[in-house]
């Protein structure tokens, strides 16, 4: 008997468009919430004379209910996402039908209602964005578990899946080049001072929404009308309660997830980012500086990481990098250290920001591989085919572990750090001691690197490998092929 | 015989998908765009510049809605008229000129040691030192209508101030406008009084709360409303484009035959929703599509003293 599982079963251009799917939701989904908060401050009832300090709570808890909704939506989403069988897949309507309400709603997000009203203003900042965000689960989470049905054979899975989530990470900053492009267009037909007259009302922020708008729908059509799921999903009906069990019970796929809450911690660099490039590189223009070194590291490392796996496990993979990680950011503590901070420390910083940066190409790719894993190893064990809850889980993980990093970051920063504020009016950063010019840099390197070896705790726990997983992969094609044979005869 | 189900055709969905987005993304854009886009109606135009002189007192940045800021970024006049002719004196900088090669006060080698080590302290009694004399001249002028006078006293007066707390003749753009600009926002300030600000991450307060001088005759945190309540055609248009001041107009690269409609708006303010502050008339006038304030025939001077 011919070993199905490591067939190839995708044209090339099928894990090229899976890519420019993922780039083209992550467009959207990585433009939308920070700017919809700066529109909504700044721009939504600019005028209107509405109380501004009643605006600012409203806005704080619109974001919270927001990532609420999108919690419950998160499993809610992966619920229905199993239990949808069509003759294009379980997915891909998600995907494809979803793109265009997404698409909608997001621009409806930036055009606010007319209103002299605060309270009216308010219902619809609260309505427009938990709408946009249960949309948006809807198209984002299928979207991203897209990958575990792509094919049947977990090396070719893997290699799309690796792809991809490099692409969607390009695809996140994507909206920060269009807002530049379409603020360059608008200046060149309206002028430099109508420009920053329209830039004034929100404008451009409207522009550059349907232009990630239209990115989105060109790029997921791209995507639908060329891929295919491969993997057949399971035909029993899953209940509510069995599948959310999944999530919190199925021992490899909580280690994956788990992993998230264990190095929520890591972000807390971005707190600092700012503190570094002033107090530590001398200019605040460096921001930027430090941000490219180290998104160019990312998009280099989630490519790497597609070759480390071709020599190791991803248990391997995903153990080595957070040892990489910890080291790297060790290392760029004690150089920092050893030279003065100023202008002598901004090639060697910048320099190390991009080696620190490789290891988020691992979290990028590594646990979407072993998720999709665990989807086989459930199927093997149950029969059932989930991987609509089983990315649900991860996302939800994610999201907590997003909040915890939200409150963390503050604390270390303006109490721990014991950050001294400016108090005059004409001084927009304060002097600081040593010991918190001290601290601030450990916020950067060493409190992450504590982190991510933290995450990697329970991926010692996460046996999906080696012979289990080739006897797995095996087990299901051989079943997968007797099911479409017994089909086929019944037919 | 059994029904046989059609599959979609994901193709000729993509593409009908595509469309009918396009079609909706075009659609709201422009709608909105052409809602929302002030210069694209008369009395948003004219009331948009009636509410930023009344809201704080800035006639600096009311001048975005005009003739002005037609042809120039409204900066990039200012520099070119009133900056750089201090900055690049040496070089004897005329209007226009390309700075690129000039010799001027921004050169480093105008930098003194206070410059150089200065962190924001200096500045700011720069900025203090300046502020009586913004106030002196808003007062003199009856507001900015004249800016040409305001601007080159102002300027003028902030080398000599800057040279005598920094000892050296140091200066660039920036400089002017980092003081003009904190000069505009205290007057605001002055008007509408300020909150205690307290840093919400280490609660300490970095500003005190005060009583503006609005708050004092309409009541605290009292809010002003604008509506154009009457917009009146100039009906003998070429007569109109033949009072209009050519060489002022040629400085904002405006050709007065490029006018094609004019039009005098009365805009209303109105204290706390139902007092009648003021009613101002704003002549405005289209080029193109676009309608601008013009500046050459709108005197402000009561939206500088009604609270007097």
């Amino acid at each position: 008997m011919s070993d199905n599982s490591m067939k190839k079963y995708m044209k090339k251009s099928e894990i090229a468009t899976f890519g420019i799917g993922l780039f083209g939701v992550a467009l959207l989904t990585g433009w939308m919430p920070d700017y919809t908060a700066t529109y909504f401050a700044d721009f939504a009832f600019k005028g209107k004379g509405f109380d501004s300090a009643d605006m600012s709570n409203a806005i704080s808890i619109v974001f919270l209910v927001a990532g609420i909704v999108g919690a419950v939506c998160e499993l809610v989403i992966g619920y229905l996402v199993d239990n949808t069988r069509t003759k294009i897949g379980k997915v891909k309507p998600w995907v494809g039908f979803g793109a265009v309400p997404l698409a909608l709603i997001s621009l409806l997000v930036f055009v606010a209602p007319d209103t002299n009203n605060q309270t009216v203003a308010i219902i619809w900042m609260f309505v427009i964005y938990s709408l946009y965000t249960a949309v948006c689960c809807a198209v984002e989470s299928p979207a991203n578990c897209f990958g575990s049905l792509s094919s049947p054979n977990p090396s070719e899975r893997s290699t799309a899946i690796s792809i991809a989530s490099f692409l969607r990470s390009v695809g996140q900053s994507g909206g920060m080049v269009v807002i530049i492009v379409v603020g360059a267009v608008m200046k060149a037909l309206l002028g430099s001072q109508q420009f920053k007259n329209a830039e004034a009302q929100g404008l451009d922020l409207l522009f550059s929404t349907a232009v990630c708008a239209l990115g989105l729908i060109l790029f997921v059509m791209i995507f639908f009308s060329n891929n295919k799921e491969r993997v057949p999903f399971t035909q029993e009906k899953v209940s509510l309660k069995d599948a959310v069990k999944v999530v919190f019970t199925h021992k490899n796929l909580l280690m994956v997830s788990l992993t998230k809450l264990f190095g929520f911690g890591r972000g807390v660099y971005g707190t600092v980012s700012l503190y570094i490039a002033i107090y530590l590189l001398g200019s605040k223009d460096l921001k930027l500086g430090l941000l490219l070194p180290m998104g160019i590291g990312t998009a280099v490392g989630t490519l790497l990481v597609n070759f480390v796996l071709k020599k190791f496990s991803t248990k391997k993979t995903f153990i080595l990098f957070c040892i990489y990680g910890a080291s790297s950011l060790t290392i760029l503590f004690i150089v920092s250290k050893s030279i003065e901070f100023g202008d002598a420390l901004i090639i060697p910083f910048l320099i190390l920001n991009f080696f620190c940066g490789l290891q988020h190409g691992n979290t990028n790719v590594t646990p979407n591989i072993m998720i999709a894993d665990c989807v086989d190893e459930i199927e093997y064990k149950t029969g059932k085919r989930q991987e609509g809850l089983a990315y649900a889980g991860y996302g939800l993980f994610s999201k907590i572990a997003s909040a915890f990093t939200k409150a963390l970051g503050p604390w270390l920063l303006y109490t721990w750090s014991q950050y001294a504020v400016s108090t005059d009016a004409n001084v927009a950063y304060a002097t600081q001691t040593d010991e918190t010019l001290s601290r601030i840099l450990m916020i950067y390197t060493i409190i992450p690197a504590i982190f991510v070896v933290l995450q990697a705790v329970p991926i010692f726990f996460y046996d999906m490998v080696g012979e289990k997983k080739a006897h797995i992969t095996r087990t299901l094609a051989e079943r997968r092929a007797a099911n479409a044979a017994a089909a086929t005869v019944e037919n | 015989m059994a029904k046989t189900k059609k599959e979609l055709n994901t193709k000729l969905y993509a593409v009908v998908a595509f469309f009918l987005v396009l079609a909706f993304l075009v659609s709201v854009c422009a709608v909105t765009f052409k809602n929302k886009y002030n210069a694209f109606h008369p009395d948003k135009v004219a009331t948009a510049f009636t509410e930023s002189i009344v809201n704080r007192g800035d006639g600096y940045n009311s001048y975005k809605n005009t003739l002005i800021s037609k042809n120039y970024k409204y900066g990039d006049y200012i520099r070119e008229y009133y900056m750089y002719p201090l900055i690049y004196t040496e070089s004897n900088y005329k209007a226009g000129m390309d700075t690129e090669g000039l010799k001027g006060f921004n050169d480093e080698s105008y930098i003194g040691d206070k410059t150089a080590s200065d962190n924001g302290t200096l500045s700011g009694q720069v900025i203090d030192k300046m502020y009586p004399y913004y106030v002196q001249l808003i007062t003199e002028l009856n507001g900015w209508d004249n800016y040409n006078t305001f601007f080159t006293k102002y300027f003028a007066k902030l080398l000599e101030v800057r040279e005598e707390v920094f000892g050296d003749k140091y200066m660039t753009d920036e400089i002017m406008f980092t003081a003009l600009e904190a000069n505009v926002a205290a007057y605001g300030d002055k008007l509408v009084g300020t909150e205690d600000v307290i840093d919400e991450n280490s609660n300490i307060k970095t500003s005190t709360k005060t009583i503006g001088i609005y708050e004092n005759k309409y009541g605290e945190n009292c809010v002003f409303t604008y509506e154009a309540v009457k917009i009146d055609d100039v009906n003998d248009l070429e007569k109109f484009k033949e009072s209009l001041d050519a060489a002022t107009l040629k400085t904002y690269k405006v050709a007065i035959d490029d006018i094609t409609e004019a039009k005098v708006v009365t805009v209303q303010v109105k204290a706390e929703g139902n007092t009648v502050v003021k009613e101002q008339k704003v002549t405005v006038v289209k080029i193109d599509s676009f309608w601008y304030v013009d500046n050459t025939n709108t005197d402000t001077a009561q939206l500088y003293n009604f609270y007097k």
